[in-house]
């Protein structure tokens, strides 16, 4: 089972690629504001990759933050129900790795593409910046 | 679908804008991006403009498939009258700004007038605003980005000049995240307006017409994508990977201003020499999963903490070979100061191997060049010369005006070492050994370009598409091939496609594509129509700026033989270029002089802009 995705900044191209692709299987839009992934281009070498991990590299401050219950962990993900979701911003503050963000009233971050389990992210990363840690 | 249905106007004389709607039908015509600025340009512009007046305009548009996800496919095209050619002016860029105006909902920013004072356009989600940009003038281009991302936001796209744009060096570009809009001198326009940058961040949603057809399509290609040949060689050596091919096998790289078509001392100047030590990563376009983009950072010596996404196989050719130059560290400091200046690193490099080539000629002397040893090889001089370009400083201000003005204000027979074709500096093909491509500098658009036909991969192999067997040692049959080509190439431009993926994909492979994103479907032969309707619309444009058949001619040297290598002994005669370009015009259907009869636009649907 996919626990969380690990990043590689130093491989990261800046292609944001992953962006696209996440929005587009959980939106059925293109929208990287829309996405579970978020990359920085940082001078014109680097790049910083934004994604949640699960609760590996954080102690859940999200769910705790979350004063509607709408942050919910199931199997190991955590995740947004977005029909609860009252877009207060608490989880983005909270977040230690900025890896939850607001975007038109709901707050956004990634759910290990749980609905078919093989993040899209992690499929179309072609210099392998991103990998599965089972 | 997938297109947003509108175009931005903006004036910067009375800082006034306003949407328009772009129809249905004109997207059925034009696609987007290459399309939608051929359409806009023959439409509002009648050729008479001065490129540097307020009536020119600056147009950009994102390719159809930006912000589709179909991997390769990110591309964005700026257009305007060229200063260098005073004709058909278009550079096509990986920035993540045709992604940015597109969710901030335009498919094309047209924009007219002139500032008076510095200024930069920031649209946030389609708020269109001018505001003062004095505090950004003189400032280089990664400074201009840096200071907009901090003062608007750090998720707006910037795309803006340097000190090249400012000073009006004809072939200065428009920078986005340290990609280029590189040819024709767009970003000396921009500086022509005023215009230091354009910030623009866009929140909307990009919708397709099949969102998991879509998605499947782009897990299906980026698969096709990385299985090949092209992914290996690009991303392991970037687009400079055949460069010792081309040096060995071929004998075509121009060298020394086009004296040779080997460069000898090509030992550092070859990606598998500097990328293991030079790289430490790859760099790409957006939306792009085969990148051929190199992360170039020295950490010693004098040029250390020089970082650049380079350098380019055309960067190699003009800032190294063509300037006899063999030190990897001096191209990539030069590269990194084009990119700095904004300025475009084929016609500065042509303009130095020029400038070299009158001095060791006696032409130019040390009185010229403010004490400069400019002999082919000073690694040094050609670090220095891109700065005195970008500042208009000594011989600088001269080499500025780009190769064919050069030569005239020079004098003295400069004339003869001027590489150019209708103003434009030419990139690194040899073509008196690559025949097709003599054609297709002569017919580009844009002047003496590979692009537009992409033409080198098939005359240098023999084969691509429905080609097989050509020759490229031979002037005969060129006309129709470069034709299609260029009709082939502009269906890339359309569609934001990357051009180092039209093995891949060719032609058909985008009917699917564009079914699932825009629900229609589109065979070969209609794109290919599409493709004739644009590089008809480009060359129209041409003749209103006053394009002439006489003008179109290869420069002095390409009568000159190769003196060695494989393509030793061959050049290209008068027969052979007046020919070919007949066999061209005969296969557009154009008349002898080059002009475009009636009926032929009235069967290609653009009878609309005839006027001559």
């Amino acid at each position: 089972m996919v626990k969380y995705i690990k990043t590689y900044p130093e491989r990261c191209t800046g292609c944001r690629e992953c962006e696209q692709v996440c929005s587009l299987f959980h939106w059925k839009v293109v929208n990287p504001y829309r996405a579970g992934i978020r990359i920085e281009r940082k001078g014109v070498v680097e790049h910083f990759q934004y994604i949640c991990s699960h609760g590996v590299n954080c102690s859940f401050e999200c769910m705790e933050a979350c004063k509607f219950g709408a942050i919910k962990k199931e199997k190991g993900i955590v995740f947004i129900d977005h029909n609860t979701c009252t877009g207060c911003g608490a989880c983005t503050r909270a977040c230690p790795n900025q890896a939850v963000w607001l975007f038109d009233g709901k707050a956004y971050k990634c759910d290990l593409c749980m609905e078919d389990g093989n993040p899209k992210c992690v499929e179309v990363c072609s210099q392998k910046a991103l990998e599965v840690v089972e | 679908m997938s297109v947003m249905g509108k175009a931005l106007f903006v004036d910067l004389s009375n800082k006034k804008t306003k949407e328009e709607k772009v129809e249905r039908e004109i997207y059925r015509k034009f696609l987007a991006g290459d399309g939608l600025g051929a359409y806009y340009m023959n439409k509002l512009l009648d050729g008479k403009e001065d490129p540097f007046g307020p009536s020119n305009v600056l147009i950009v548009a994102p390719g159809l498939l930006v912000g589709s996800s179909i991997p390769t496919c990110g591309k964005t095209v700026f257009f305007a009258k060229s200063p260098l050619t005073e004709g058909w002016g278009e550079g096509v860029f990986g920035g993540s700004f045709g992604l940015a105006l597109k969710q901030a909902g335009y498919d094309a920013l047209i924009i007219r007038g002139k500032s008076r004072e510095p200024s930069y356009l920031l649209i946030d989600d389609g708020s269109p605003e001018i505001k003062s940009a004095e505090h950004l003038w003189s400032k280089s281009t990664r400074e201009t980005a840096d200071i907009l991302k901090k003062d608007e936001g750090k998720d707006f796209s910037i795309a803006c000049i340097g000190l090249g744009g400012e000073n009006l060096v004809r072939y200065a570009i428009i920078d986005c995240d340290d990609r280029q809009a590189g040819r024709g001198g767009l970003g000396a326009v921009m500086g022509s307006k005023k215009l230091k940058a354009i910030a623009v961040r866009g929140t909307k949603d990009i919708e397709v017409t099949d969102p998991e057809k879509v998605l499947r399509l782009t897990m299906e290609w980026y698969k096709k994508l990385v299985e090949s040949q092209a992914y290996r060689d690009d991303t392991l050596y970037g687009t400079g990977e055949f460069l010792e091919w081309m040096n060995r096998e071929r004998g075509t790289f121009p060298t020394r201003n086009w004296r040779e078509g080997v460069f000898k001392e090509r030992k550092e100047i070859d990606p598998y020499y500097w990328v293991p030590r030079y790289s430490i990563k790859n760099l790409a376009c957006i939306q792009c999963v085969k990148p051929c983009g190199k992360a170039f950072v020295i950490k010693e010596g004098k040029y250390r903490d020089t970082k650049l996404d380079g350098v380019e196989y055309e960067t190699l050719f003009a800032l190294g070979g063509n300037c006899g130059n063999p030190s990897i560290e001096a191209v990539a400091k030069a590269n990194e100061l084009c990119d700095l200046y904004g300025l475009d690193t084929i016609s500065t490099g042509g303009c130095i191997g020029f400038a070299m080539d009158l001095y060791e000629n006696g032409i130019l002397t040390k009185k010229d060049t403010g004490g400069i040893e400019l002999k082919f090889g000073n690694s040094e001089a050609v670090v220095k010369l891109v700065e005195l370009i970008a500042k208009r400083e000594g011989i600088g201000d001269v080499l500025a005006e780009g190769v064919k003005r050069a030569a005239k204000i020079i004098g003295k027979g400069a004339e003869r070492y001027a590489v150019h074709v209708r103003g434009m500096e030419p990139p690194a093909y040899d073509v008196r050994g690559i025949k097709g491509m003599a054609l297709a500098f002569m017919t580009s658009p844009r002047g003496a370009c590979h692009l537009r036909s992409g033409a080198y991969a098939l005359e240098l192999t023999g084969k691509f598409w429905k080609y097989e067997g050509v020759d490229r040692l031979s002037s005969k049959n060129k006309g129709k091939e470069i034709a299609d080509m260029e009709n082939f190439m502009a269906v890339y431009d359309c569609l934001g496609a990357c051009k180092f993926s039209r093995s891949l994909f060719l032609l058909d492979g985008f009917s699917d594509i564009l079914e699932a994103v825009i629900g229609e479907r589109y065979t070969e032969d209609d794109l290919l129509k599409i493709g004739e309707r644009i590089c008809n619309l480009k060359h129209l444009f041409n003749l209103k700026c006053g394009w002439k058949k006489e003008d179109v001619k290869l420069p002095p040297k390409m009568r000159i033989p190769i003196p060695e290598g494989a393509s030793k002994g061959s050049f290209v005669s008068e027969k052979e270029e007046k020919e070919m370009l007949l066999d061209y015009f005969k296969a557009r259907g154009w008349e002898e002089d080059g002009k475009i009869p009636r009926e032929k636009l009235e069967e290609l649907g653009i009878a609309e802009f005839f006027d001559h």
